[in-house]
């Protein structure tokens, strides 16, 4: 199984229009299952078109395996179909006068491969995606899930090396999408093959990688385990967008901010060397701890008094609305609460799940952070 | 794990600074772009296709213009000038010379009153069996529906023809006409000129502003309506402040096109205008092509192209202002008939009284004079299929049935090859057309096709031939003078089916989208596979309709014909009137049933086969 190599990618799509893709370097190694995740238009289409051919980048280099498939200044250019990829698009695109058997072994049939053999695979593939059944019906005949799994075998039966996926469970309900997502790690792991996922969505993205590459304005933010995106965003970008609710943010030497960041602000100048060099504090949700009485909260947190201004039930866990002079914040508890709406309450946050980002946004060596007062102090 | 892990390498510098590459970069860099832009045909094809619509739409009428600015042969003395010098001769004969008030300025007055009238009345039946069949209760709405379309369906001077039939006098020869016959002699206004010819252009048109405007009744959301009500409005109000408005880009863009159509219409001025020498635009241009006034006919082509144009122009203005306002119903928006009551009944007769004047009516005469000896005579005796299938008849020529004339197969069979073959090439063509659209990688290529393909729709018929008749007269390089060829009537209709044929293979392609051809591509298939297996056999359907209604544009189609096609190169619809000119008015009813009956089946076989309103295909 080949890996894939970005370098120096860039994209514009002309008529005076900003970047779509911005030096972009990635390695995906061979075997893994690498999630392109951000927001639409951030590039991560236009990057997974241009691994398959489909696009074409107007700087840098795109190898596959061995092969430079593509390189601008060299001027070489592989074309789609000679790069032996599977892709599947959001649309699904089957063909749609053709039968669900012949879309299947549409690839096969290209390939020359002798009868025999192909009715076998195809056969052979469709029995692991369970559409074996429709194999003589119409595209337009299967339902939203099924056409799923009929784009995917189609893919599959050539058995390529790497599997482009153009977020291919968008357009499912809730269910099937969760059936699927179990589905493609099973597909990952028996087809043996690298995929390369492009989704929006971070729980997909969470739950199916290996890897995770957040893009947002062309520019890959961040790289990471699921784990690492999630317990150490590189930046604020990527601490906003993964999470949800999201990650509740406090500006600091903000005087429109008012009490809060001016709390934050004295809590960190006895434990942070570089105060001056940052920019924001963010704090997961459910790192927010809400206790009634000043007694219940730990030393050495960052605390703040506040008033819930709300409880809302989301089924197995509760979100607390809570309002510090003037600013909300966001906790999330797995516990029933015994809080109610108008009470009185603190908050606190263990210094260890404090994410500190310096003025430009970049995470700030957290390292710095002396996690007891005392430890200053000495 | 902190900033190492982004990727973004800021420090490190690029390789090279933008813009000031070495020059070997840059050329590699152009070797990239061009191993894309060629890679694959569509390119190539585009450009192929680019230079063929350049010299088949764009150099003719080029030509044309030229021709209007320069002495022509023959010219000289009156002129003054030596052949082929720039002159404003024929510029000043048309506009300006004693001349131009007959040339004309008369024939465009005449255009003119035709068109208002015909718009007049067309929006008026055309308004009103709109708003019955997209929002009332109407006894047989959707046997209606079709019905009131038939006549855009056949050629409009088939009523012309069915109209002398019934009112003609003894101004021309031939058979008497059925009121004559009657013992009522009609006075010329009603037989002849304007009156006619105005009623029989809104009876034809009155379909299209049915499609146009009950399109836009339909998609009408019930619920303005009914806000407007509940505030208290009146029915007359809500229609007056509320409906009408809201209809009104509908109604602009219907009045807009049937005056673009009226403005190059020739076979209905032609028959019902030439008896009493009421003469418009087409009928004048063609007099002139006639009298080998070339550098005049080239003149008032122009000036009917530059009015065409305009009010194009004028209609893309106002209807994409007017889009700005058009509601779409959206989610929850209703379409609710209203209930016509006690004026149920006289509003189905009301319908079933325009399909009898503009269907039954025509049709019947037409197909009853062709049985009939003599008009209006209902007896046994009078009877007769002579004129289909009889031998050794009492007449001067034509000694024989319709049906067994060798000169009406000839022209039948002309019209089947000629028009099928430049149908099924210009339905090949703009799928072609579309996928180089839609997929070329080089923009311009693309925006150019779109727009050269588009531009004779903006050019009446007539001045189209004109424009055909001035390249392809002499022989021009290579290219011998192709006038009096069946080549010239292929071309010229694949010409002036390109809108259409493009326009049907744009919208296929961006229906397509790109997605099952990229599929088939990453799948491992080559331009020629992707097109044979995954395109063609999904735009099967799309091709059928790009084929058959330039077809039955092209049978029903005389404008550009009488002027491009000699004896040898007869179709239905020149061979018919030319019929009507020599007095044989039953052959050519006979001939132009015929023709109706091409249009009018091949229309249903369309229908049946992609399973679509093709009606609403021919509204453009």
């Amino acid at each position: 199984m080949p890996n894939i190599n970005l370098s120096n990618i860039q994209k514009n799509y002309g008529g005076g229009s900003p970047n779509a893709v911005e030096n972009l370097n990635l390695e995906i190694g061979d075997g893994e299952f690498m999630c392109l995740l951000g927001p639409s238009g951030c590039g991560k289409t236009t990057t997974l078109r241009m691994i398959s051919g489909l696009e074409h980048p107007t700087g840098g280099k795109i190898t596959i395996g061995d092969r430079v498939v593509d390189s601008v200044s060299d001027g070489i250019f592989v074309p789609p179909e000679k790069r032996e990829l599977g892709l599947v698009f959001q649309s699904y695109a089957l063909w749609p006068h053709l039968s669900i058997e012949n879309n299947v072994d549409f690839g096969l049939r290209l390939r020359k491969i002798p009868r025999a053999e192909r009715e076998s695979r195809t056969t052979e593939v469709m029995e692991k995606m369970g559409i074996e059944k429709y194999r003589k019906r119409y595209p337009s005949e299967l339902s939203g899930g099924q056409q799923q799994r009929v784009a995917l075998a189609r893919m599959l039966a050539v058995n390529p090396g790497v599997l482009l996926l153009d977020e291919p469970l968008s357009n499912l309900d809730a269910r099937l999408r969760l059936e699927m997502r179990a589905e493609l790690k099973r597909i990952h792991e028996e087809f043996n093959t690298t995929i390369v996922f492009v989704t929006h969505d971070q729980w997909e993205a969470m739950t199916l990688a290996t890897k995770i590459g957040v893009m947002s304005d062309g520019e890959l933010q961040q790289l990471g385990t699921p784990d690492e995106i999630y317990g150490a965003p590189a930046n604020r970008f990527v601490a906003e967008f993964v999470g949800s609710p999201p990650i509740n943010i406090i500006q600091l030497a903000d005087d429109e901010a008012g009490g809060l960041s001016l709390w934050a602000m004295q809590f960190l100048t006895r434990r942070y060397a570089k105060i001056d060099s940052l920019g924001s504090l963010g704090i997961r949700p459910e790192t927010v701890h809400v206790a009634a009485h000043e007694i219940d909260v730990p030393d050495d947190s960052f605390k703040a008094r506040s008033r819930v201004t709300g409880v809302l039930p989301t089924g197995g866990s509760w979100i607390i609305e809570l309002e510090v002079a003037g600013r909300k914040i966001f906790s999330v508890t797995s516990e029933l609460p015994s809080v109610h709406a108008g009470d009185e309450v603190y908050f606190w946050v263990r210094p260890g799940d404090l994410h500190l980002f310096d003025i430009d946004g970049n995470r700030a060596p957290q390292a710095d952070l002396v996690l007891t007062e005392v430890g200053l102090v000495k | 794990m902190s900033n190492g892990l982004l990727e973004r390498e800021k420090s490190e510098p690029r390789p090279e600074p933008k813009g000031i590459e070495p020059q070997v970069g840059a050329g590699k860099r152009f070797a990239y772009k061009l191993k894309i832009a060629l890679r694959e045909p569509t390119t190539i094809v585009g450009i192929l296709a680019a230079i063929l619509f350049t010299y088949l739409i764009i150099v003719p009428i080029i030509t044309m213009l030229s021709d209007a600015m320069m002495v022509q042969y023959g010219d000289e003395r009156r002129a003054d000038q030596n052949f082929g010098e720039l002159t404003l001769y024929y510029l000043h004969r048309v506009f300006a010379s004693p001349l131009s008030v007959d040339v004309f300025w008369r024939p465009l007055g005449n255009t003119l009153s035709i068109a208002i009238g015909a718009i007049f009345f067309a929006l008026i039946i055309g308004g009103t069996m709109a708003w019955l069949l997209s929002r009332t209760n109407l006894w047989g709405r959707k046997w209606f529906a079709t019905a009131l379309i038939v006549p855009y369906m056949l050629p409009a001077w088939t009523f012309a023809l069915a109209w002398t039939n019934l009112f003609k006098n003894r101004k021309v020869g031939g058979q008497a006409g059925w009121l004559e016959a009657l013992g009522f002699e009609p006075p010329d206004w009603l037989s002849y000129g304007q009156i006619p010819i105005t009623i029989v252009l809104a009876l034809h048109y009155a379909p299209f502003v049915i499609l146009l405007f009950g399109n836009a009744l339909r998609r009408f959301d019930s619920q303005l309506e009914d806000s407007a009500r509940v505030l208290g409005a009146r029915r007359f109000l809500v229609t007056w402040r509320v409906v009408l408005p809201l209809m009104k880009p509908s109604l602009v863009s219907a009045t807009i096109l049937v005056f673009a159509k009226c403005l190059g219409e020739f076979g209905v001025a032609y028959v019902l205008g030439m008896p009493v020498q009421y003469e418009v635009l087409a009928t004048s241009l063609y007099r002139n092509i006639s009298s080998r006034q070339t550098g005049v006919a080239a003149v008032l082509a122009g000036a009917i192209i530059l009015i065409g144009v305009i009010s194009l122009l004028i209609d893309a203005r106002l209807v994409k202002e007017g889009k700005k306002f058009v509601t779409v119903g959206s989610k929850g928006s209703m379409n609710r008939l209203s209930q016509l009551g006690k004026w149920r009944l006289p509003a189905t007769i009301g319908a079933g009284l325009v399909f009898f004047v503009s269907v039954v009516l025509p049709l019947g005469t037409l197909f009853l004079s062709t049985i009939m000896r003599f008009p209006g005579v209902f007896e046994a005796s009078n009877f007769t299929l002579d004129f289909w299938i009889g031998q050794n008849l009492d007449t001067v020529a034509l000694r024989q049935g319709i049906l067994f004339t060798p000169e009406f197969w000839a022209a039948a069979w002309n019209t089947l090859w000629i028009v099928g073959l430049a149908a099924v090439t210009s339905g090949i063509l703009g799928l072609l057309v579309g996928y180089v659209v839609v997929r070329t990688p080089v923009k311009f290529v693309g925006s150019f096709l779109r727009q050269v393909t588009f531009f004779p729709y903006l050019v009446p018929g007539i001045a189209f031939a004109v424009a055909y008749l001035s390249l392809f007269a002499v022989q021009r390089g290579p290219v011998p003078a192709l006038y009096g060829t069946a080549a010239i009537l292929v071309l010229a209709f694949i010409a002036e089916q390109m809108p259409y044929a493009s326009r049907a293979g744009i919208s296929a392609m961006m229906q397509l989208g790109k997605d099952p051809e990229e599929a088939a591509q990453v799948a491992g298939a080559g331009w020629w596979k992707r097109m044979t297996r995954v395109v063609i056999p999904i735009q099967k359907g799309s091709l059928t309709t790009g084929v058959l209604l330039p077809f039955i544009s092209g049978v029903k189609g005389l404008s550009l014909v009488v002027i491009l096609a000699v004896p040898g190169t007869n179709v239905l619809t020149t061979y018919s009137l030319q019929l009507v000119d020599y007095g044989y008015d039953q052959a050519a009813n006979a001939a132009v049933l015929m023709v109706a009956a091409i249009a009018f089946f091949g229309t249903l076989l369309g229908q049946k086969l992609t399973k679509s309103n093709l009606a609403e295909g021919l509204g453009g």
